[in-house]
């Protein structure tokens, strides 16, 4: 078979949520790779969430997406990360088994009806002239498809670099995609050049564990996935240690030898991801760094570096990772490397993720200068539903930044240029204290289910945690005496007013959870996950309510499009600078034209002048 | 909810009357804190009392509800007697109560947001937005160049180090750096709320140094208030006469001493009378009293010890001293005649009094009520923050002091999210 309804290029975490997105919504879909066993490969480190990447991942989850299950599947212990910092920033971290999460990946898309997965470099696509696309393999295969999804992670043309040594390489000695560029440019695409990097895998018997603290995963952690019913204990532990003085002496003595301060390196990298050199260059009077073990899988006794990445010739780096503590006698099983590689601007693409000049083609993942296996599969479930609206002549579909991290992530990267790798970060979020990972599945679940990604197993619990929250809502009202409440408040240094409070009175104090509740005898019957959701919204309702505001506040903006035929060039009362940045990234409404940087409030005002009078002109008979 | 501007409408300066304009969903609401009675009907202009802290005035309000207003919003006018000071403190009294200071050509923008405006009056409206363009971007410069704008813009940058710091704290839950904790935060902005106080604290200089200072000559009729008008003028401005109740209306003209203007009132003399001009021309003095920066308390009888009944601050002149026979009763008084003309002494005193030195020599000085009303939203939702310290989570604090950073930002103009991201990481040493 040669010809598909979409075709995605890349088996990623981009690949892989846009491939199964579209092949579910019932797209006869291809998914290429250069290489099966790279499919959802976690090229970097093995774990998946964090703060803000772990409310993503909730959000794939809840629109119907893979990456939580597969995350539980391949659990090897879980954490809650910043608990004690208030429930807008609680985020979710999984360590998870390299090996199974590729297994139960690639056992996944293998298993999804219209998915056809092949093996296969694309070497060049091409546009044809009724606005379907074709796909050529290195091997001379041509594919046809209405749609492409471009998923390319950091393969195009990428370079690893281990001090001088520079090979033409994919991660992790993987095969490079050397020739798609070529097709994007001349497809009208800008190309720039990234750089990010890992640190080196070593063997777990040559660590000294004396030296480290060990840390385990939490005893009553949940589930990624709303879907999973329970997950496993702490299968894996990490440990903590750190670099020192000597680590400090070797690199600042061999810093000339690192390609990123030679000149070999022209990428732009991260400054949220340093290598080790970097830290210890930039933050000179920084005495240690911390440096975190991390198990890659239940298969082997490799572990993750975190915190060490470098690109210095090999045999610094064991000088390097020999002066950590506890790493004295390390054997160092693979290398750590720099690598580069080509990326589009992600400028060109409006929020469904497709070009705005090249209807029909789709990019999600690091190709649009993201990084993070968390923001790639974000995107990728958002553009793999759209290649489906798009084949099936339904309207595009986009997320907000009132409704989600995706939401942010796309309008950011869709807005505003960016110089180096993209991370998620809950500071990009100003809505963030409504984006919880906590209350995913009710933002969320719902569009997925209208989009047709929900099915009827996740609907229903869905359905009942919503009645379980009503339940638990209605017990708020009811009013309690002093004399029932003034023990459990006593304990809980919380002050008896001498009055009768209701329960939502009760569970607004700081001291007192649900759980405390119950000994009143109240939320017995109720499931812990509706309390939580209850107990939030209980205690920071003023703050949410607040935020409501401040969103209907920038939806009034959000919400005055602005029409594709606009010539920015000629209106008069811009400034130059914001007629060029408009005409260039053509925003869709007035809220994301007000975030695109060079546009000024007043260019704003301008602009609602200028839509005021060409709306009135078109009202006029001529 | 949309916010609630608020303007003055007619032209700054002398006038018989003064319209200020409030619009926004929550105009009404606020209008009927402070106006009684309020109109019961919309569109119909009433007679009533504001109520403002400094003094209770009777004037004129009129309500519109959207859409049927100028602006498509919730509008209230309030049309009061004329001169600064009576709209400055309806104004302030409406951003006491939630509103906002409105931009240049704000009430026409929100008009034609809302459509209530037709297309000839789109150059104008465009024109009006360029202006304000000039000037925020004069503005701006300006506030670089000036003493006030680098402490703002100090201000902010430290408001953003600790915002960045609190970010640090929730993004990178990990690391090992010295981060601030709820207790360092507060102690934090604690410094810089009193340092937001300084800085509002100069908004009355810098009100005096834009507008002038508002000074009422009142005292019983013939105590030769009118002659001391023309001598601090030096002009004959005022009728002067043996008949008492020779001046029926106030009047109001400025000076300048040593480039700090003095807008003097002279006012009818204060007496019990059943002539109706001059009744109301009594009525119109006690106000021109009550809405000044300081009352001139005038009196030529040496023995006399009596204040005038006012919460402004005032100054005892016994005038006529050529024809005293002792030293008057009250030492801390001015002793003047303005037959002679030896009046400097009150405009010096006057100067000292108003710190006006300090008007003259710094330009530490809040002269634009744009500015003003940022900085003391940006002073209460600081207190928010510190409050928060103590009763809240770390998300929370940290997401209360970066409204008040994007506020001071009103100002400076910079609260691009991307200012904290790259603080964040050229301060912090992060990741994996």
């Amino acid at each position: 078979m040669k010809d598909f309804d979409v075709i995605v290029i890349g088996a990623g975490h981009a690949g892989c949520e846009a491939a199964l997105a579209s092949a579910r919504l019932g797209c006869s879909t291809l998914m290429l790779a250069t290489n099966l066993d790279t499919i959802a490969y976690l090229a970097c480190n093995p774990s998946i969430g964090g703060t803000a990447k772990g409310q993503i991942v909730k959000e794939i989850d809840a629109l119907g997406g893979e990456m939580a299950i597969n995350a539980d599947k391949s659990l090897l212990q879980m954490r809650m990360l910043n608990r004690g910092k208030g429930p807008a920033v609680f985020s979710p971290r999984a360590q998870v088994d390299k090996n199974a999460y590729h297994t139960n990946m690639k056992q996944t898309v293998e298993n999804t009806p219209n998915l056809f997965v092949r093996q296969g470099e694309a070497v060049k696509l091409t546009r044809n002239a009724d606005g379907s696309f074709s796909v050529t393999t290195a091997v001379e295969l041509t594919y046809h498809c209405k749609a492409v999804v471009l998923c390319c992670g950091v393969y195009l043309n990428s370079r690893t670099l281990v001090g001088t040594c520079v090979r033409e390489s994919g991660p992790n000695g993987f095969a490079n995609a050397k020739f798609l560029t070529e097709s994007l440019v001349q497809l009208g695409f800008d190309v720039k050049r990234f750089k990010t990097g890992t640190p080196a895998r070593v063997r777990f018997s040559s660590l000294d564990l004396n030296k480290t603290q060990e840390q385990k995963g939490e005893e009553d952690a949940r589930p990624f996935s709303f879907v999973t019913e329970s997950i496993p204990a702490t299968k894996r532990s990490c440990f903590l240690t750190y670099s020192t003085a000597e680590t400090k002496r070797i690199i600042l003595e061999n810093k000339h030898l690192a390609p990123i301060y030679n000149g070999a390196i022209n990428g732009v990298g991260p400054r949220y991801c340093p290598s080790i050199e970097d830290k210890v260059v930039r933050f000179s009077d920084k005495e240690r760094h911390q440096i975190f073990l991390e198990p890659e899988s239940e298969d082997t006794c490799e572990y993750y570096v975190q915190g060490a990445s470098s690109s210095m010739p090999a045999d610094v780096q064991e000088l390097i990772y020999h002066s950590i503590e506890g790493l004295e006698n390390v054997e160092i099983m693979r290398d750590a490397y720099a690598i580069e590689y080509d990326c589009i601007d992600a400028t060109q693409l409006n929020a469904s993720l497709m070009a705005k000049h090249m209807p029909g083609m789709f990019f999600a993942g690091q190709i649009n200068g993201t990084s993070g296996y968390e923001e790639a599969g974000g995107q990728g479930i958002v553009a793999g539903i759209n290649a489906e609206r798009y084949v099936h002549g339904k309207t595009p579909f986009a997320l907000t930044r009132d409704n989600s991290y995706i939401g942010v992530l796309i309008d950011d990267i869709t807005t505003k240029e960016n110089t180096e790798p993209y991370r998620m970060m809950t500071s990009r979020a100003e809505h963030r204290l409504i984006l919880r990972q906590d209350n995913a599945d009710l933002r969320l679940t719902e569009i997925g289910r209208e989009i047709g990604l929900v099915d009827d197993a996740r609907y229903n619990k869905y359905l009942h945690k919503k009645q379980q929250i009503a339940l638990a809502e209605q017990q708020l009202k009811i009013v309690v005496s002093p004399k029932v409440y003034g023990p459990l408040f006593e304990r809980n240094n919380e002050p008896v007013t001498g009055a009768g409070l209701t329960v939502d009175e009760m569970l607004r104090r700081t001291n007192i959870k649900w759980k405390d509740l119950t000994e009143l005898g109240f939320f017995r019957e109720i499931d812990a996950d509706a309390l939580d959701e209850v107990e939030i919204e209980c205690k920071y309702r003023g703050y949410i309510e607040k935020e409501k505001e401040a969103i209907a506040q920038a939806n009034k903006l959000e919400h005055k499009a602005l029409p594709d035929d606009i010539d920015y060039m000629s209106i008069e009362g811009l400034r130059l600078e914001a007629r060029q940045k408009l005409n260039k990234i053509r925003p869709t409404n007035l809220g994301q034209a007000g975030r695109i940087l060079g546009v000024s409030p007043a260019d704003i005002q301008i602009l609602i002048v200028y839509l005021a009078q060409r709306k009135n002109c078109a009202s006029k008979p001529i | 909810m949309n916010t609630t501007i608020v303007a003055l409408s007619t032209p700054r300066g002398r006038s018989a009357i003064s319209v200020v304009r409030m619009s926004g969903d929550s105009a009404i609401d606020i209008a009927k804190k402070f106006f009684s009675p309020f109109p019961t009907k919309p569109n119909l202009l009433k007679v009533g009392s504001l109520h403002t802290k400094y003094f209770d005035e009777q004037a004129m309000c009129v309500y519109f509800v959207a859409p049927h207003s100028y602006t498509g919003e919730n509008t209230v006018e309030f049309h009061c007697h004329g001169g600064t000071a009576i709209a400055q403190a309806v104004i302030e009294t409406c951003l006491d109560h939630g509103a906002v200071m409105a931009q240049n050509g704000e009430f026409s923008k929100r008009a034609f947001i809302n459509g209530k405006q037709n297309l000839t009056n789109a150059e104008g409206i465009i024109e009006m937005i360029d202006a304000e363009t000039a000037s925020a971007v004069k503005a701006g410069a300006n506030l670089l160049e000036n003493k006030l704008g680098k402490r703002i813009v100090d201000l902010q940058d430290r408001l953003l180090d600790i915002l960045s710091a609190c970010e640090t704290t929730l993004d990178y839950p990990e690391e090992d750096l010295e981060l601030p904790t709820a207790t360092t935060a507060k102690r934090s902005l604690q410094e810089i709320s009193s340092e937001l106080d300084e800085l509002i604290a100069t908004s009355t200089l810098g009100k005096y140094a834009k507008y002038g200072i508002d000074v009422a000559i009142v005292g019983k009729p013939n105590v030769g208030k009118s002659s001391l008008l023309n001598a601090l003028l030096g002009t004959d401005r005022a009728i002067v006469s043996e008949i008492q109740g020779t001046t029926r209306d106030t009047l109001s003209e400025s000076v300048n001493y040593r480039d700090i203007r003095f807008n003097f009132v002279d006012t009818a003399g204060l007496r019990d009378t059943n002539d109706e001009i001059e009744m109301e021309g009594v009525k119109r003095a006690r106000r021109a009293a009550d809405s000044a920066d300081v009352v001139l308390h005038v009196t030529d009888d040496p023995n006399d010890r009596s204040v005038y009944p006012t919460v402004r601050p005032q100054v005892r002149i016994y005038n006529k001293s050529d024809l005293y026979d002792s030293e008057p009763c009250c030492v801390d008084s001015l002793v003047v005649s303005a037959k002679y003309g030896n009046v400097e002494i009150i405009k010096e005193t006057l100067y000292e009094m108003f710190s006006a030195k300090d008007i003259e020599s710094s330009d530490l000085l809040i002269t634009n009520e744009r500015h003003l009303s940022c900085l003391k939203r940006a002073k209460a939702q600081l207190e928010e923050a510190i409050e928060n310290c103590d009763r809240t989570t770390f998300d929370i604090v940290s997401n209360s002091i970066k409204a008040v950073w994007q506020t001071l930002g009103e100002i400076t103009g910079t609260t691009a999210q991307e200012d904290i991201i790259d603080r964040i990481y050229s301060k912090f040493c992060l990741g994996k």
